[in-house]
């Protein structure tokens, strides 16, 4: 019906300084869904216009036209002001363009706290399990870590789980990162995930469609979801149980015509069972970051080999270390004492190479890639 | 005589038998088990063969202000009654203290607190004691005291009057506390870094926390650390088995030879655990291990108070009861092992099994493994469900005898040191005197650098890593800490803090 759809919302929608608060003010409307609004302006052509015919009640519905009435722009403002946050209208220079890939609903605004978004930034977004294996969690953190080291921002909800492990991966590296909120910009949710938000938006960017004081609430998910499927280049699924939340975030990546990759677990674990049904679908299966980079094209930045200047012990421990081991049974296949081995491990450990999992010593994710054996 | 706390006190009996009607009066605040020997000492004196006065009987206790308790005061009763109607010969019973419990046919009974009785005999300068004839080996445990084991009543008015020669006395049979244990380390396969870390425990008085998944034999481990624990010396037998003898643990045998080993179920309560009573009090399973190993098997599943109660002994070894019927101390010094699941359902971080819980419950069930009292554990250890590999590949276990030697010349080294600030091993410095005492290698602090860095060590962590690589140095006889003694303190790990430090903050 549209062509010119594909261009997001009708040019000049929300220029000038009454079109940009009546847009702050569409913005804090909770019945409308962005759907109708996105129908409604290219009806009405501008945002006074679509806030007038929802006043009028030609639009929308009665609580809408209430709320249209209520809303203080400026009250709004404030708010944003105090946490700092940025408001920005579809059309904007730092408002990503993709997201008007999202044909039938790009956001009309987004409220943005952090870094800039730059145009021509490439994105990835990891998605998974709130609920998760300790497994999956090690998988997302090294993904989000060796994605951020090699200058993709990783892009995801702040949930827990998957979620977080990628943040936190990227926070690590330490590079760039996007937290999509289901929640106002101004609420960090879950609570516990509070001071990992605020360290995103000090590194990276912390991303809503929500105005301020707005709960987290089940529909704001999938709509969130969308958002996080538009920013991003491709979409990387950790874990996920049959029907979950993260097979609606492919879904969005599929019809937006993103790549989908999926990380492969055990045939028997029901978290594995999005995963798995994607890859016989056709997603591109990858066994962790560096399976993903050589797809994206992006040349890793982290070392996959031992440092050089390895001292000597802790360089034949680490090549022998190729599965989990006990301390002495690392010391007998090192042909070293127990006592010499275990001061390699922990020097090997204070430099980030191994680690103790359940008493055993194994090498971390990031150097195990690089050989030959599947990670655990 | 009776047992108060752990100690006995010497109780003065005496009877008048006069004119008036037949009726038995006891006074001298005598407790409920006490009243109750006056309807149980007539049938017992009759069926003796001897006589009970149907005249006016006062039997008084004194000190009168001190509440008695237990029937171990039968005895003395019913022999005050024997001398004061003539019918044993007057002063036969001078110098000697008498106890037990006497059954109705006039049998003397196996009584609790004979070895604190015999203590508390000896202290007050008796010439010997009268005791229950199963209790007798207790009782002559103690130098310089004979000791009649009676079976009867009617032994005892022999024996008063001469007539009944007592066995022999068995002040001979004195027991020395050296023995064999039923269980020993070698029986252990694999678990290389679990055995080291007993030893490790052992050598420094420290407590030690295991974590593990079901089966990987963190309770075969625990039994085993009694086994390599410096040899019991005499004092700390008699110590040890006055508790168990008090507690009526004793059950005929001499002293304890070995150190104890007491696992009280998860269920138990904090009186169970620490003693109580609401008339007598009585040591619990804390004092039962004095001098020995009390493991607290699933650790989380212990009430919370009950578990934290347990400071004061890791503190000052010994437990202090107030209750209405008077204040008692208990001695309970002992070296704590708690085990527990690394997770609620026991499987984290196993390789063979995959873990089903939550994140959140994880966490949750990590929250139960910290707190006031999981601070006083040194040493924390994973335990690893060992893979048929592991097991196949790993060669028999030491002996624990030969552990034990190593284990006893570290005590000794530390004993040397510390002679001046009144601490007997690593395991009982404070922080500021663990930082002290260190004495670190050049090498050794540059490691500490690094590994307080990028190991997250909160600063009780840090002391903790301190006093057992402070026991390994002296283990390997080494005057300074090595980098190596370090590294080998700071490899055990519950695993448990990384897991929380990686879902807080990585």
């Amino acid at each position: 019906m549209r062509d010119d759809a594909r261009m997001g919302w009708p040019p000049g929608f929300a220029d000038g300084p009454r079109g940009r608060l009546a847009l702050l003010t569409l913005s804090c409307l909770r019945g409308i869904t962005p759907r109708t609004l996105f129908k409604l302006a290219w009806g009405e052509g501008t945002a006074a216009a679509s806030l007038r015919a929802i006043q009028r009640g030609q639009a929308g519905s009665a609580s809408d036209r209430s709320w249209a009435s209520e809303v203080d722009p400026d009250e709004v403002t404030d708010k944003l002001k105090r946490c700092s946050a940025r408001f920005l209208a579809n059309g904007d220079p730092e408002y990503p363009a993709e997201l008007n890939d999202l044909l039938a609903d790009p956001p009309g605004w987004l409220f943005v706290r952090g870094q800039r978004l730059r145009a021509g930034d490439l994105r990835v977004a990891v998605v998974g399990s709130r609920v998760c294996s300790s497994a999956g969690r090690d998988i997302a953190f090294d993904l989000g870590r060796r994605l951020a080291g090699a200058g993709v921002a990783v892009v995801s909800g702040a949930a827990n789980g998957i979620d977080a492990a990628s943040h936190r991966g990227a926070l690590a590296a330490p590079g760039p990162t996007v937290a999509v909120l289901g929640s106002g910009i101004d609420v960090f949710y879950p609570p516990s995930k509070r001071e990992m938000l605020a360290r995103i938006e000090a590194a990276g960017t912390v991303v809503s469609e929500y105005p301020p004081g707005t709960a987290a609430e089940p529909r704001h998910f999938p709509a969130r979801n969308r958002i996080i499927a538009a920013l991003s280049a491709a979409m990387v699924v950790v874990e996920g149980a049959a029907k979950s939340g993260s097979r609606i975030s492919v879904d969005h990546a599929l019809d937006l015509g993103r790549d989908v990759f999926a990380i492969p677990g055990p045939v028997t674990s029901p978290l594995s069972e999005t995963p798995l049904e994607l890859i016989r679908e056709g997603a591109t299966m990858v066994r962790g970051a560096d399976d993903l980079l050589a797809d994206l094209g992006v040349a890793a930045r982290i070392a996959l080999e031992p440092p050089p200047d390895l001292p000597p012990d802790e360089r034949r421990i680490f090549e022998t270390l190729v599965e989990p081991a006990l301390p002495d049974a690392v010391a007998r296949r090192a042909d070293l004492s127990t006592p010499q081995a275990i001061t390699a491990l922990l020097g090997l450990e204070l430099r980030g190479l191994v680690r103790v999992l359940g008493g055993r010593y194994e090498r971390r994710l990031a150097s195990s890639a690089a050989s030959a054996e599947a990670p655990e | 005589m009776t047992v108060l706390g752990v100690g006995g006190s010497p109780i003065a009996v005496e009877a008048f038998v006069g004119r008036g009607l037949p009726s038995f009066t006891l006074t001298g605040l005598p407790g409920a088990a006490v009243t109750d020997a006056r309807d149980r000492i007539r049938p017992a004196v009759e069926h003796a063969g001897l006589e009970w006065p149907l005249r006016r009987v006062v039997v008084n206790l004194a000190p009168g202000n001190l509440r008695k308790e237990g029937a171990g005061l039968d005895l003395p009763i019913a022999a005050a009654v024997l001398l004061a109607t003539a019918q044993v010969p007057d002063h036969a019973a001078a110098g000697w203290a008498f106890a037990g419990e006497l059954s109705l046919r006039g049998d003397v009974l196996s009584t609790p607190g004979i070895l604190s009785i015999a203590i508390a005999a000896a202290r007050a300068g008796l010439e010997g004691v009268v005791v229950p004839a199963a209790n007798a080996v207790e009782a002559s445990q103690i130098d310089g005291l004979r000791v009649v084991g009676a079976r009867s009543l009617a032994d005892v008015a022999g024996f008063l009057r001469g007539t009944w020669n007592p066995p022999a006395s068995t002040t001979d049979h004195q027991i020395e506390p050296v023995g064999a244990s039923e269980v020993d380390l070698a029986e252990i396969r694999g678990q290389a870094q679990a055995r080291r870390a007993l030893e490790v425990a052992a050598a420094g008085g420290h407590n030690l926390l295991m974590v593990g998944s079901p089966g990987a034999g963190k309770t075969m481990l625990a039994r085993r650390l009694a086994t390599i624990l410096p040899a019991l010396t005499r004092e700390e037998a008699l110590e040890a088995s006055q508790l168990h003898s008090v507690a009526g643990l004793l059950a005929g045998r001499g002293l304890l030879q070995i150190r104890p080993f007491r696992a009280p179920h998860h269920t138990v309560s904090t009186a169970g655990l620490l003693g109580g009573g609401s008339s007598v009090l009585r040591p619990g399973e804390a004092s039962l291990a004095h001098h020995g190993v009390l493991f607290l098997d699933e650790f989380t599943e212990f009430r919370r108070d009950a578990v934290e109660a347990l400071r004061q002994p890791l503190e000052d070894g010994r437990i202090v009861l107030t209750r209405s019927v008077g204040s008692a101390v208990f001695p309970a010094r002992f070296t704590l092992v708690a085990a527990a699941n690394p997770c609620p359902c026991g499987y984290h971080g196993d390789p063979a099994r995959e873990c089903g819980c939550p994140e959140h419950r994880r966490s949750q069930y990590r929250h139960k493994l910290s707190g006031p009292l999981l601070d006083r554990i040194d040493l924390r250890l994973r335990v690893p469900r060992l893979t048929k590999m592991e097991l196949m590949g790993s060669e028999a276990g030491e002996a624990s005898a030969s552990v034990r030697e190593r284990v006893q010349a570290a005590r000794e080294r530390q004993r040397d040191r510390y002679v001046g600030i009144g601490v007997l091993c690593n395991g009982h410095l404070s922080g500021p005197a663990a930082r002290r005492e260190a004495r670190l290698a050049g090498e050794t602090e540059a490691l500490l650098e690094r590994a307080v860095d990028s190991m997250a060590l909160t600063g009780r962590g840090f002391d903790r890593a301190l006093k057992v690589a402070r026991t390994i140095a002296d283990l390997e006889g080494q005057e300074r800490i090595l980098a190596v003694h370090m590294a080998e303190a700071l490899s055990y790990r519950s695993g448990l803090e990384e897991e929380e430090a990686v879902a807080r903050a990585g």
